[in-house]
């Protein structure tokens, strides 16, 4: 019988599904099992009324200057649960040593006095706000909010690509992609237990609510946002509501006396812990960026007073600079005296001796990037790359070494994505979410997997035309079958008709808003 | 300080300073609202003791203090009703004496070393106040080869005076080192701040000092003179090493020190942000009355 998966061609990396052409991962075999037989033209169908839903709720992304519905694949990926107890034990570790990186560059700079970091990594970091230094957070907790990028190289293995304690973003989409595929393949859910991600809201309040000032009762949250421009409004608007708390512009906020307060219709009510989306330039004009008209002049004293808590702490950008990422593995044996459960993928600093010249002998061979750039930007991948390109960031490295960082390309991991009407491997990431409550490193099970939809692409950042997978963490042992959901493809908008009843349906009471 | 070396310290030279600094800044229209730091309260160093400090706000507010980063006083406040003026008054009394010998100077090498392994380096990296090309780092190396530490610290700060001479209102708050270089003239912010960027292009961490300059060097006891709040710098010879080049003395009992940073930036004296209609520079006067 012909189907999407017979034209399927391994590419020369890891592919996620299969482990030869035709042989399917124990892990995979219920999925392919019920994608098999679906006519192409039908997959098409379940895949543009998806896009619709998304369309509908707002669930979008720009890219080059449009509103497009989120691109979510419809074959998800499947992390079992060995592979899934190293992600979630290498992130946590990830984290606490990254957590011990801060409160050591905002305290007493004992790895930097020891040698294992250099002084000018901190000193000429333009993130080392030295209004953090001193401010010692509740808990200790700097980054309640992680997202740690991690990819699988060729043999299989996951690596760190980057880490992200500033703001980072995208959990919204894990916890849309798992509504979405709930109602487009109800039955999938049937075969196998997967791990829920409609617990994140709660486990993310409960940490914030942790790191409130000691001694106040009954904290009050807020989350903060840019405004309805920003990209991710969306999810901060999410965010607020399942958790159940406030989503507040920088105006609804006053500082008095050194307090944070929101104005609301019943006068000022005082504010403890701030989930803040805005990064530490635009926070507080009268210590950082004077010009910043969307933050809360004063938020800062009020923290540095102890008075309040920003989550995420600000200054956290000295840890996810790209160049400390070179490090991290050092940060780990020196501060937990542990060996890291996910390396790094191979790396040049530029800025030090030899390297500068190692870097540009082989140029065309390396992936070049900047050490400040997000979203994707400003990458070079040697290999890929013409002529002209190559010259203009071998003419930048020279001139400003510090800025840059070199790494091996890792052919990035492939996982049967939709094309047109057939299956065709695409390059895949994975970001999973940490959440730290000051006891323990919560890792959401699962994460976001984002997909590079063009052919050979290895950049999969959504402001760079990528898409994403829902991304299962199948639990231990035999599956857990709950009664099937027997709702029809719905021909209707599909948030209507919810498959109640399985473990992995979003909460209903959050949904209509 | 204990009592055994307040004796070897000589009475002579030691002077006690009354100092008021008042800052008032007119709003064209009244102010909804300020969020305000201020940085004016004089340290207390081996050469120099704070007997007492306050700063008082009109209209009055609550304040609160912290020390910064930098090791500075801070004090902040917040007025949250409409204002047409704010005044900050910063009262201090302060004891100083005159410096003791300098440091051996270090080696070149020694220098450059310690740089590189502390936290000197951030006051051997240029800031954009601090930025100048690279002909005018040329020019102050001439000025300075076979010079020590300590002599290039002189050799640089006059090359400096004799280019930039000390003209009043021909520079803003915001002038960069390498724009009153241009210019010819400055007042003791850009001339630090030239001074700061040639001596780091050399490899000597220096920094940039907020505070006091009691103008008249023998002055009668109790009478008040009217002064201005002044910049020097501090550069790295083993120790830090106080030096005025706008004065193009070292830093002595008649310099009172506030706060020291990378450059101006890290020291502002007041520091605010209201929201209402932009206003005029702030009126600012500072009264010195030596009292011992």
């Amino acid at each position: 019988m012909a189907d999407i998966f017979d034209a399927y061609a391994l590419a020369d990396a890891w592919d996620e599904m299969f482990e030869r052409p035709g042989e399917v991962r124990t892990a995979y075999e219920p999925v392919l099992a019920a994608l098999q037989p679906i006519e192409p033209s039908e997959l098409r169908f379940r895949a543009d009324q998806m896009a619709r839903a998304f369309t509908d709720r707002g669930v979008t992304y720009a890219f080059a200057g449009e509103e497009r519905p989120w691109p979510l694949d419809l074959v998800p990926r499947i992390l079992d649960a060995l592979e899934w107890d190293l992600v979630q034990r290498g992130v946590g570790q990830r984290v606490r040593a990254l957590e011990a990186y801060l409160a050591d560059a905002y305290g007493h700079a004992r790895a930097f006095e020891d040698g294992v970091v250099p002084w000018r990594l901190l000193l000429n970091s333009p993130h080392f706000h030295r209004a953090a230094h001193g401010v010692e957070p509740p808990g200790g907790v700097r980054i309640h909010v992680a997202g740690i990028d991690l990819v699988r190289d060729e043999a299989g293995d996951f690596r760190v690509l980057e880490d992200n304690v500033r703001v980072p973003s995208g959990v919204s989409y894990v916890i849309e992609n798992r509504r979405a595929m709930t109602r487009i393949f109800p039955s999938l859910f049937g075969e196998q237990h997967v791990l829920p991600v409609d617990g994140y809201p709660q486990k993310l309040l409960a940490a914030l609510r942790a790191a409130a000032p000691d001694g106040t009762q009954d904290p009050r949250v807020v989350v903060l946002t840019p405004g309805p421009n920003n990209a991710a409004y969306f999810e901060h608007a999410l965010l607020a509501r399942l958790m159940g708390v406030q989503l507040v512009e920088g105006h609804d906020l006053v500082c008095r006396s050194n307090r944070v307060w929101m104005r609301t219709t019943r006068g000022e009510v005082p504010v403890h812990v701030v989930y803040r989306r805005l990064d530490d330039d635009f926070l507080d004009p009268l210590h950082f960026r004077p010009d910043s008209v969307i933050g809360c002049p004063g938020i800062m004293g009020a923290a540095m007073a102890g008075n309040v808590t920003l989550a995420n702490a600000v200054g956290n950008g000295i840890a996810d600079d790209k160049l400390l990422y070179t490090y991290v593995p050092d940060l780990i044996r020196y501060y937990l005296a542990e060996e890291p459960i996910l390396p790094n993928v191979e790396s040049y600093r530029p800025e030090e001796p030899g390297q500068l010249e190692a870097v540009l002998d082989q140029i065309e061979q390396l992936v070049i990037k900047p050490v400040d750039g997000a979203g994707g930007q400003g990458i070079v991948i040697g290999p890929k790359a013409d002529r002209d390109t190559i010259e203009r960031t071998r003419k930048a490295v020279i001139a400003d070494p510090r800025g840059f960082i070199a790494q091996r390309p890792v052919a990035l991991s492939t996982s049967p994505t939709l094309a047109g009407e057939r299956m065709a491997p695409r390059h895949i990431d994975l970001r999973p979410f940490a959440v730290n409550d000051g006891n323990d490193v919560w890792v959401l099970p699962g994460g976001l997997t984002r997909v590079a939809l063009q052919e050979g692409n290895l950049i999969v950042n959504s402001s760079q035309g990528g898409g994403s997978k829902d991304t299962w963490v199948l639990a231990e042992g035999p599956a857990v079958r709950p009664a099937a959901p027997t709702t029809a493809l719905p021909d209707v908008a599909p948030r209507q008709l919810g498959p109640d009843g399985t473990p992995t349906v979003v909460q209903e009471g959050a949904q209509q808003q | 300080m204990t009592p055994q070396i307040s004796t070897t310290i000589s009475t002579q030279g030691t002077r006690r300073l009354r100092i008021n600094h008042t800052t008032k800044v007119s709003y064209a229209q009244p102010a909804a609202s300020s969020h305000n730091e201020v940085r004016m309260t004089p340290l207390t160093l081996p050469g120099q003791t704070t007997l007492d400090a306050r700063v008082t706000v009109s209209p009055a507010a609550a304040t609160w203090s912290y020390w910064d980063y930098w090791g500075t006083q801070v004090t902040g406040f917040d007025l949250m009703d409409p204002h047409a003026d704010l005044i900050i008054t910063a009262s201090s009394l302060v004891e100083t004496h005159p410096p003791g010998p300098l440091p051996v100077a270090p080696a070149w090498a020694e220098v450059t070393e310690c740089t590189a392994v502390s936290r000197l380096l951030e006051f051997a990296t240029s800031t954009p106040r601090t930025t100048v090309g690279a002909e005018l780092v040329e020019r102050a190396r001439e000025a300075a080869a076979g010079l020590d530490p300590h002599e290039t610290a002189v050799a640089v700060s006059s090359l400096v005076a004799d280019r930039v001479s000390y003209l009043p209102g021909t520079t803003g708050v915001n002038t960069s080192a390498a724009e009153a270089w241009d210019q010819g003239a400055g007042v003791c912010q850009d001339i630090a701040h030239l001074t700061i960027a040639l001596l780091r292009g050399l490899g000597l961490p220096t920094r940039y000092v907020s505070g006091y300059l009691h103008p008249e060097r023998e002055a009668e006891l109790h009478r008040p003179v009217a002064g201005q709040s002044h910049a020097w710098i501090e550069y790295w010879a083993g120790d830090w090493c106080g030096y005025d080049p706008t004065n193009r003395t070292r830093a002595d009992e008649s310099h009172v020190v506030v706060g020291r940073g990378r450059d101006y930036d890290d020291v502002t004296p007041h520091k605010g942000i209201y929201r209402g209609v932009p206003g005029g520079p702030p009126e600012v006067t500072v009264q010195f009355t030596r009292v011992a």
